[in-house]
């Protein structure tokens, strides 16, 4: 039991306004690194619970989380072979570089959907109760970090099985997953207010998953001059991606260049989300809930 | 604490506010906030919330947009240490809506409110709760969502669960759990976080009798230790025994404020005159064909005073006759009044159930036009408003039965914190011997 005067929070004042957070940008920044600090506690009590939840209610567990992965990469080596579609020339086997594109690319996809999927999933809870929402975004990417470790399995299986050396570069992968999770979040941590509000949001964003993913170089190779290889190109996700997959496998980066401009835009981005995650959230919610 | 009447000059938003007085936790300031039914044209409407506060537009507003009423208008309130304060009104009057804006969870549309301290709402029970998961995987969710760290959730454990009485179903998963139990397990989390300020709503009436005054108790317990209530409830007497001040809302506007006991009264008092009242105390049934008669009708109800003069309703406290008017069409030699009464507002349990029969009277009706009485010397049921049901009955045949004769128990002394008047006198005598 505490004593009164023994909580930090004792003194904590807070003031609700009817004015735009933006107004006061010193005690929005303030309260925005409280609120995260504050977080941290509570997301990875959620993230303990929803993944066991997850697996609780499962037979399969963590298969489901590098199944899709395999089957992608079956389908399109089988594709492959048979010459039905011609994927271009990989500086690995075929089958490995699709498998661990698919991981990877995956992975982004969990970003995205995690902010928005987790913020409609906690609705209820947000609806009634004030707490930093940033952990429902937190626990959710570290869902998709969690499932990225899983999906290690397939990879390292697929490396061994290929004899594809790890080079020294591996060392920097964590950094640029977490830059392509990041970016992913981001995109997810703007949508996910929206995301209340119309269903749209979360139906679209499936047929655009499908669509992003044939613009970005996962189960094909990087294509040549021309207005799609353009296309592909301008693709914010085509650097963090064939950036990641080649620090793991060749050590060779094709494009520095792209990498550095997006890893350098990617943390803009994401505090721009964060802002307007925050500033949205309120509103989102008061039209939800009664 | 002070209410919206007397309003003070609001607090200077931006700057540090001069001074304030150190034990106020709660000042709210002209609160104000506007819904619209229309869920279209309200996601519309959030969209623009949402772009004005995105571009830092967004401002105090003071009008409705088409298709918007007020949630609330201008409420103010004041709270201070150790003080509680009760929300009272019907529903859709704004008290989860002020409460929600207290919490932080929406932002009003005018006003400004300004909170000292940890915040904790019990109002969303068992908020988060996983029921794949156990209660100890549960609780540890639980208290995190309400703001507490790992370590705190660790030292609080023990008290939990003592509390919410689970401790055989600890590890078993919560969709095992009856409602009450899982009620009692969210009260535990909520009302372990020993909070500077404890938003309540309307959740007091989870399990039974026992565990509601545990709960009771410990919200004293949090009292003493200078813990600030709002508290929002239907029952006016759950309210009382907690509140000394209390606020009336009606349809997002503060109706009167001020000391819980006058406010209540004022409360009840309107939600028993409003409404379906359209009698004057009397309750005229069209006379019937004789071919429809079952040998008695009965032709009218009414309450008359202790002179047999009219009477609109009983008054609480004082004496009362409840008339029956009846005609017979051939002598009723053993016959049968009972009359069943049930509260209107609030739990529709039976409240009372008088008869003849039960009392082993037998009444003697004869044929003609007489009138059966059924004499109260002091009325005992509560300022409010109730519904008889009346029926005149001999051996297993019912004569005649009127379903619901609406009735309204008037207040003449405040009944405070009581839920019935019991006649009594009080004396001082001389010492008696064992």
């Amino acid at each position: 039991m505490q004593s009164p005067g023994a909580h930090p929070d004792r003194r904590r004042v807070v003031l609700y306004t009817a004015d735009s957070g933006l107004r006061r940008p010193g005690a929005m920044v303030r309260e925005m690194f409280e609120d995260l600090a504050s977080s941290r506690g509570l997301a990875w009590q959620l993230l303990i619970r929803d993944i066991r939840a997850r697996y609780r209610q499962s037979f399969f567990g963590i298969a489901w989380a590098f199944l899709p992965a395999i089957l992608m990469a079956i389908g399109c080596t089988v594709a492959n072979r048979t010459r039905v579609v011609d994927f271009g020339e990989t500086d690995i086997p075929y089958p490995a570089y699709v498998l661990i594109g698919m991981v990877f690319w995956q992975t982004f996809v969990d970003s995205v959907n995690g902010p928005i999927t987790g913020a409609s999933g906690a609705l209820k809870m947000l609806s009634r109760i004030k707490f930093p929402r940033e952990a429902v975004i937190l626990s959710k990417v570290g869902e998709a970090l969690f499932d990225f470790l899983v999906k290690l399995i397939p990879v390292v299986l697929v490396m061994v099985w290929y004899g594809i050396a790890a080079p020294p570069t591996i060392l920097l992968v964590p950094a640029s997953l977490l830059l392509l999770v990041a970016f992913g979040a981001a995109i997810g941590t703007l949508l996910a207010p929206i995301g209340l509000l119309y269903q749209d949001v979360s139906k679209g964003f499936g047929l655009i998953t499908r669509a992003w993913l044939l613009l970005t170089p996962v189960i094909y190779a990087m294509p040549g001059p021309g207005t799609f290889g353009t296309i592909v190109r301008l693709n914010p996700v085509t650097p963090l991606l064939m950036t990641t997959r080649e620090l793991l496998t060749t050590g060779s980066v094709s494009d520095p260049l792209a990498f550095a401009v997006v890893a350098g835009l990617t943390p803009a981005v994401l505090l721009g989300s964060w802002v307007a995650f925050r500033l949205a959230m309120p509103h989102a919610i008061e039209r939800m809930t009664s | 604490m002070t209410m919206a009447a007397q309003a003070s000059p609001p607090p200077d938003v931006g700057a540090e506010p001069t001074r304030p007085d150190p034990d106020v936790v709660i000042s709210a300031e002209g609160l104000h906030k506007r819904f619209c039914r229309d869920l279209r044209r309200s996601l519309f409407y959030g969209v623009a919330d949402v772009a004005g506060e995105l571009t830092g537009r967004r401002r105090a507003r003071h009008s409705l947009r088409r298709g918007e009423f007020w949630a609330l208008r201008d409420v103010s309130l004041e709270l201070r240490r150790g003080e509680a304060l009760g929300l009272v009104g019907a529903n859709g009057a704004g008290k989860s809506t002020l409460l929600r804006i207290l919490s932080g969870v929406i932002k009003p549309d005018a006003g400004s409110a300004r909170l000292v301290g940890r915040v904790a709402p019990l109002i969303a029970l068992g908020a988060g709760f996983n029921p794949i998961l156990t209660g100890r995987e549960n609780i540890y969710a639980n208290m995190s969502i309400l703001g507490l760290s790992k370590a705190e959730i660790d030292d609080r454990f023990e008290d939990v669960i003592a509390f919410a009485e689970v401790d055989d179903a600890l590890d078993a998963p919560v969709q095992t759990y009856s409602t009450g139990m899982a009620a009692r397990l969210g009260f535990a989390c909520a009302i372990h976080i020993e909070p500077d300020i404890l938003l309540i709503d309307e959740v007091l009436s989870v399990g039974d009798t026992r565990f509601r005054m545990k709960c009771r108790r410990r919200l004293v317990e949090l009292r003493s230790r200078g813990t600030s209530f709002i508290m929002v409830s239907h029952n006016a007497y759950s309210l009382l025994n907690v509140c000394e001040t209390a606020i009336y809302l009606k349809r997002g506007e503060v109706v009167t404020s001020g000391d819980a006991e006058s406010v209540l009264r004022q409360y009840e008092e309107e939600l028993s005159l409003g409404g379906d009242i359209s009698d004057a105390g009397v309750l005229h049934l069209p006379e019937r064909p004789i071919e429809e008669s079952y040998g008695l009708d009965i032709r009218s109800v009414r309450f008359r005073g202790p002179d047999g003069e009219p009477i609109d309703g009983p008054v609480c406290g004082e004496p009362a006759t409840l008339c029956v008017d009846v005609f017979a069409h051939r002598p009723v030699p053993e016959g049968d009044m009972a009359v069943m009464v049930n509260a209107l507002v609030g739990e529709s349990d039976r409240l009372l159930s008088m008869s003849t029969n039960l009392d082993s009277v037998s009444i003697s009706i004869p044929a003609g036009r007489s009138e059966l009485r059924l004499h109260l010397p002091y009325c005992c049921i509560a300022p409010g408003r109730y519904s008889a049901k009346i029926a005149v009955r001999e051996a297993l045949d019912t004569y005649d039965q009127v379903d619901s004769f609406r009735f309204t128990v008037k207040a003449s002394r405040v009944l405070s914190r009581s839920a019935f008047f019991q006649p009594r006198r009080w004396e001082v005598g001389e010492a008696q011997s064992p």
